[in-house]
């Protein structure tokens, strides 16, 4: 047999094209045994058309695939997973009331033993993989008890039950925390080394060079390279199809907008809040954002930064404290003052807080003004006016799709999160509040909604951005806060910022006094 | 799946055709799956559905009694199709109409022989929507503000309005109940003074019930609210998008409990529509039988939700009732009508997959699974 | 979905189009098959139809209704075709019924529910040709206007109950017998009394005690309604329902058990007496019989026992030889009574109601319109006659 030469999986001029669409143009890439092989591309490259090719869901239009140096033709996902190929997916496939060792053994199809699972058996088996692959989790707790990191464990020991030799994760890393990442990333080394073949998709370009062996990269729905190329600017040059500079503005740029910055827009005075859980979020916050400058926060989630963005949105509820927008004091918890007052906001849950995704882009736009003259004319709405204004702002900002009545739920990341900036920053806000702007975009969209926030500060909008990525924080702010377990610990001019100790303020090592 | 050389594949892009292709093959299909059912059980299948369309559209007072039957029809499913669009699913359309029924007929008697006919079916329009609404707001309020789900409390809610309406006509010496004449024989309900009968628009060959017009003139203007008006707009993004629209500034309890409202009164004027227009009289026995209410949900379902498809949804409905009693016989018995009825609803739902899923041919190929698994 | 305006537009184009569609395809099944539909009596055969409320398979009134039918095609064969519509509901929709019998030829309609009658009542002023027969109908004796094309007929179940009553006064032990009943209407009053009056003229000690259950048709609270009885000390139950789940205490507690409408000694053998039964297809069948010789006419019909129109099931293997005697005297003594021979037993003495106030006169022959208002309990039974 060639199974020792031939490449674990391939795919030979792969298309695939949908009415209107080819998500897939002559793909062609191989993963050997035993290796880590990452697929990069811009969201909308085709990455999950091919990898739902590879695990059977689809079936290609023109080329084929080869497993171990012999052509397949995938019926089914049962198929692809009879020929040892698995995906550990996005969303988890888990039932919540069900143990680990139930849902890995859940479709397996063997081991009933009178009836009945061995779960015993299958608990065994299960501790054996976990500690092979440094997996830990309790084969007997339940899925609803799992952190999300610890679910991801049980999907990837549930292909690895099933003796997978190929493994295909779809953006793994979009769920876990940096920790939780890096310790990913050498368990799919791991993995490797035990001589199974790992798929790899990403758009994150630092840990598509520091986990994978090597790199296809797909744009435009075709392959364009496959290289063990390891720098992220070329690799970042690749994806995007020519040399990308970051938006980062120079210090001496934010020094001289700073020195421009305006009135007070934006006062938060001594605000207390609890969170869902009954505890307190919000501890005394204090914090004044001025026309014309971003004031970044910084911090790892979870210190409050989700509850101060909601009550400034009115979506939730201060237990003390006050707020005032131009001078004029917000209503506690009401969604509608803010609106009112000029108070834009960008939630990180942008799909499900921000936008209707059923409706089209120009109604998602109109969901700020469409109660005012000259989207309503009261009792009604002119549908003409908000699709023409959609057609407007999609120009305007750049938005990617068919048309102005395409549902918002076909758009990619970065269209969705234009859309949504479109709105915002229509309609002359005082304040725009963002939370995470570009997590899960891609370079070429995070640079464009970089610039968009520029333009916003520059045109007299107070910024206020709160986001886990320092770096980002550090590329826009003009003044940066650091958020800590409900307090704001310090804040600094951007010409006074150190990265070092604002990292170890965001890790909680240094007190308010230091 | 594979092995019929046939499989699912999801779409992603919805051809323009498609979505009233499906729609009207699956119902081609209900009429062929149909034809087998019926020729297996020896029934012509020709004759039968020559006999269906010519007693539900074509004699004489066919298309008239069609409308009669689907004039209830109308009411509950707008009831059920105004409220499931922004995921308020109030099955309780069976008490709302059952809660209209009374209040309408309640007002009418009190009007008594003496209020012109104008004001007594005005009258009860009015009082119908507001039993309806009443018995609608519960569940409403109740999901509002305690989260409480809407499926239980509105069903629960049509088992109280029957025992309602069963008590004041069987079990008391209520306004309703006929107490002299015949009454005092067997439990009936006072028959309402004849002005307060709702008219029929006579156009020669078809009589259409005046409760039928109110019904399609409410379902343009749910049309335009859902479409045109703000109301419309935020009910759109609630029923989609409900943290979205208390992002956006709207209040999406409200609109829940608006909406719960809107849906019970629709019921309710079905209600004094079916007693103002047929019946005449209070009966709980004969309400409870039709089962309107639930009826409305397969329409409000098979009109895909939309107001104006449910008129058209309703006459169809309405049709294969009115046909159906005509069909039922020594050698046919009703339930075959009602397999015929559920084959029409089964299939429009399996298009449904049809709409979001495409089949596509596959050629299978050998393939050596052993091999790739030593591999 | 439903986000654009022109995906609405395209679901009214859609309706639409289908509606069209359908109506091509149904048309032209349509004309294919117009010969072999409708077209009205053939020859000397006439066409009768029976509307129920019910199954033809319930076990219980329908199913006695359909007996009925069937014996009129027996009997008259070749003379008659009939046919019957089940499970019609009590609404608009039995005039749509009534209008299809008549289009598909039908010249006699037989209805069998009383919610109907307003619908025949009507269709008879439309159709003056053809013969409304409503059963349980009792606009005629009340003196309101109806055509003369329609009819009511009905029967005195109460003399089967009275004849029942007999059976359980001898039964019970303690003097105690507990009744099951649907509503406080004059029909289930009259038969309660008659059975209270047979029990007593076997028994005078005997009280029978009414639990009413409030539903026509619901085991869980007929059983229920039973298991109360037994429980206040009755030895004896009979239930005026259509369910036999009063049975099913009966026999778990081995309580001699009487039914109503139906025959239920098969499941219940170790139990069962007997019920009161209505027998309709020989009324019926003289009915057809006069609208084929031309001599039909409105009559108001109210069968008794002695015509065999009320009856009795079959007795219970426990009911005692002596108490089977007793019941046959009792029906022969009927049988060979007057022409007016319904109600017989009511004037056999002063009756008084249950507070003690004389309502029937030693001697009294009731009329069919004091039958159909009594409102009233006879002494010796407790529970209220206003349900």
């Amino acid at each position: 047999m060639k199974a020792a030469t031939a490449p674990a999986v391939a795919a030979f001029h792969v298309t695939k094209k949908f009415p209107g669409v080819i998500a897939n143009e002559d793909v062609t890439f191989d993963v050997r045994v035993g290796e880590v092989h990452a697929l990069l591309g811009e969201n909308g490259a085709g990455k999950t058309t091919l990898s739902n090719i590879l695990t059977g869901l689809y079936r290609p239009d023109e080329g084929w695939m080869e497993v171990a140096g012999i052509a397949v033709d995938f019926q089914s996902p049962r198929d692809a997973i009879h020929a040892g190929i698995g995906m550990v997916h996005q969303h988890f496939r888990l039932i919540p009331t069900f143990s680990v060792a139930e849902n890995i053994a859940l479709g397996t199809g063997h081991d009933p033993v009178g009836g009945r699972f061995d779960l015993k058996m299958i608990e065994e088996r299960v501790v054996e993989i976990s500690e092979s692959f440094d997996l830990p989790v309790d084969p007997r707790a339940k899925i609803w008890q799992l952190s999300v990191g610890e679910q991801q464990r049980v999907e990837i020991i549930k292909v690895l039950y099933r003796d997978a030799r190929v493994l295909i994760f779809d953006e793994p890393t979009a769920v876990l925390s940096p920790l939780e990442s890096e310790r990913l990333g050498a368990t799919l080394q791991t993995m490797a080394r035990s001589g199974r073949s790992i798929v790899f998709i990403s758009h994150k370009l630092g840990e598509v060079a520091s986990i994978a062996d090597r790199v296809t990269v797909l744009r435009h729905g075709r392959s364009v390279q496959t290289t063990s190329e390891n720098d992220v600017s070329a690799l970042a040059s690749l994806m995007v199809g020519r040399d990308v500079e970051s938006v980062t503005r120079s210090s001496r740029a934010i020094a001289e907008s700073s020195s421009r910055v305006g009135a007070v827009v934006l006062e938060i005075e001594n605000l207390h809040a609890v969170g869902d859980r009954g505890l307190k979020a919000l501890e005394g916050v204090s914090l004044d954002v001025r026309s014309g400058e971003i004031v970044g926060v910084a911090g790892v989630a979870g210190n409050g930064q989700r509850e101060l963005v909601e009550i400034l949105a009115g979506l939730r509820r201060a237990g003390s404290g006050s707020i005032r927008v131009e001078g004029e004091s917000l209503e506690n918890g009401s969604t509608r003052h803010p609106i009112r007052l000029g108070v834009s906001y960008v939630p990180q849950d942008r799909m499900g807080t921000g936008l209707a995704p059923d409706l089209t882009i120009a109604e998602n736009m109109a969901l700020k003004n469409f109660r005012r003259p000259p989207v309503a004319r009261p009792p009604f709405i002119r549908q003409s006016v908000i699709d023409a204004q959609g057609r407007d702002l999609m120009e305007q900002f750049d938005v990617r799709a068919p048309s102005e009545t395409t549902p918002t739920r076909r758009l990619s990341g970065g269209n969705v999160q234009k859309v949504l900036l479109a709105r915002e920053m229509s309609g002359d806000p005082r304040v725009l509040v963002i939370a995470s702007p570009s997590q899960g975009l891609d370079v070429g969209a995070v640079a464009t909604v970089h610039r968009l926030l520029i333009d916003a500060a520059e045109s007299g909008v107070g910024v206020l951005l709160v986001s886990e990525d320092l770096d980002e924080v550090l590329a826009l702010s003009n003044r940066i806060a650091v958020m800590y377990e409900g307090r704001i610990l310090d804040t600094f001019d951007r010409a006074d910022a150190d990265a070092q100790r604002i990292g170890l303020l965001m890790g909680g090592q240094l007190d308010v006094s230091a | 799946m594979s092995r019929f050389g046939f499989r699912l594949e999801p779409r992603s892009y919805l051809p323009k055709w498609l979505p009233w292709a499906v729609p009207v093959g699956s119902f081609l299909a209900a009429l062929l799956v149909g034809a087998i059912v019926l020729f297996a059980t020896g029934q012509n299948a020709l004759s039968v559905y020559g006999r269906i369309l010519d007693r539900a559209f074509l004699s004489e007072g066919a298309f008239t009694g069609t409308l009669i039957s689907a004039t209830p029809l109308l009411f509950t499913g707008l009831c059920a199709a105004v409220a499931f669009r922004i995921g308020f699913f109030n099955i309780g359309g069976e008490g709302q109409f059952v809660m209209g029924a009374i209040f309408g007929s309640g007002i009418a008697l009190k009007l008594g022989v003496d209020a012109p006919g104008i004001v007594s079916v005005a009258a009860m329009v009015v009082f119908g929507a507001v039993g309806g609404g009443l018995w609608g707001l519960i569940p409403g309020i109740l999901k509002a503000r305690f989260r409480t789900n809407e499926i239980i409390t509105s069903l629960m809610l049509n088992y109280v309005a029957a025992v309602i309406a069963t008590y004041l006509i069987f079990d008391s010496n209520s306004f309703w109940r006929e107490l002299t004449g015949s009454g005092a024989v067997f439990p009936k309900g006072k028959i309402l003074p004849t002005g307060s009968w709702w008219p029929n628009l006579d156009f020669g060959s078809i009589v259409v019930p005046f409760g039928f017009v109110l019904g399609m003139v409410i379902a343009a203007w749910l049309y335009v609210l859902q479409r045109k008006t703000r109301f419309g707009f935020e009910m759109r993004v609630v029923g989609g998008a409900p943290t979205t629209a208390r992002y956006a500034g709207m209040k999406p309890a409200r609109i829940v409990v608006a909406v719960a409202a809107l849906s019970g009164a629709l019921a309710g004027i079905g209600g004094a529509a079916d007693i103002g227009n047929f019946r005449h009289v209070l009966d709980p026995k004969g309400l409870q039988q039709s089962g309107f209410g639930y009826a409305g949900i397969v329409v409000a379902a098979l009109a895909r939700l939309n107001p104006v498809a449910v008129v058209f949804v309703a006459v169809l409905l309405g049709g294969i009732t009115n046909a159906g009693y005509a069909l039922r016989g020594p050698d046919f018995p009703s339930g075959l009508v009602g397999v015929l009825q559920g084959l029409i609803l089964f299939c429009t739902l399996g298009g449904e997959v049809l709409a979001r899923y495409r089949i596509t041919r596959s050629v299978r190929t050998p393939m050596n699974a052993s091999a790739l698994e030593s591999a | 979905m439903g986000s654009q305006p022109s995906n609405t537009r395209r679901r009214l184009r859609f309706a639409g189009v289908a509606a069209v569609a359908v109506l091509a395809v149904v048309s032209l099944v349509a004309t294919a098959c117009s010969k072999s539909s409708s077209s009205g009596s053939s020859g000397g055969t006439i066409k009768a139809a029976w509307i129920y409320v019910g199954p033809v398979n319930d076990g219980g009134w329908t199913q006695a209704h359909d007996a009925g039918r069937k014996y009129v095609e027996t009997k008259l064969g070749a003379k008659v075709k009939t046919t019957y519509k089940e499970n019609v509901p009590e609404g608009p929709e039995v005039a749509q019924v009534i209008n299809d019998l008549i289009k598909d030829g039908n010249t006699v309609i037989f209805a069998t529910s009383y919610g109907f009658k307003d619908a025949m009542q009507a269709a008879a002023t439309a159709n003056p040709k053809v013969k409304f027969e409503m059963a349980t109908g009792d606009s005629i004796t009340l003196g309101q206007k109806v055509a003369s094309n329609y009819n009511e007929f009905y029967g005195a179940g109460e003399d089967a109950l009275y004849v029942t009553g007999i059976a359980a006064g001898k039964a019970t032990k303690n003097n105690t017998i507990g009744v099951s009943a649907p509503f406080a209407i004059p029909e289930v009053i009259r038969g309660i009394n008659a059975f209270t009056l047979g029990a007593q003229s076997v028994n005078p000690a005997a009280k029978v005690n009414v639990v009413w259950t409030k539903t026509w048709f619901d085991p869980a609270v007929e059983r229920k309604s039973a298991e109360s009885l037994v429980a206040a000390g009755a030895d004896v139950i009979f239930s005026h329902q259509d369910s036999p789940s009063a049975g099913e205490v009966a026999k778990a507690n081995n309580l001699p058990w009487f039914g109503y409408d139906s025959d239920q000694s098969g499941s219940y053998a170790s139990v069962w007496q007997t019920a009161g039964t209505y027998n309709w297809g020989p009324f019926e069948l003289s009915e057809l019989n006069k609208v084929i010789d031309g001599t039909w006419k409105q009559n108001n019909y109210y069968g008794t026992i002695a015509d065999n129109f009320a009856g009795l099931a079959p007795y219970g293997s426990t009911v005692a030889a002596g108490t089977k005697t007793l019941m046959d005297a009792e029906i022969t003594k009927a049988k060979a009574g007057k022409a007016d021979a319904f109600g017989w037993y009511w004037g056999l003495a002063d009756r008084q109601d249950q507070d003690g106030k004389t309502v029937i006169t030693k001697g009294q022959t009731l009329t069919m319109k004091d039958l159909y208002t009594m409102s009233y309990f006879v002494k010796g039974t407790t529970g209220s006659p206003k349900g």
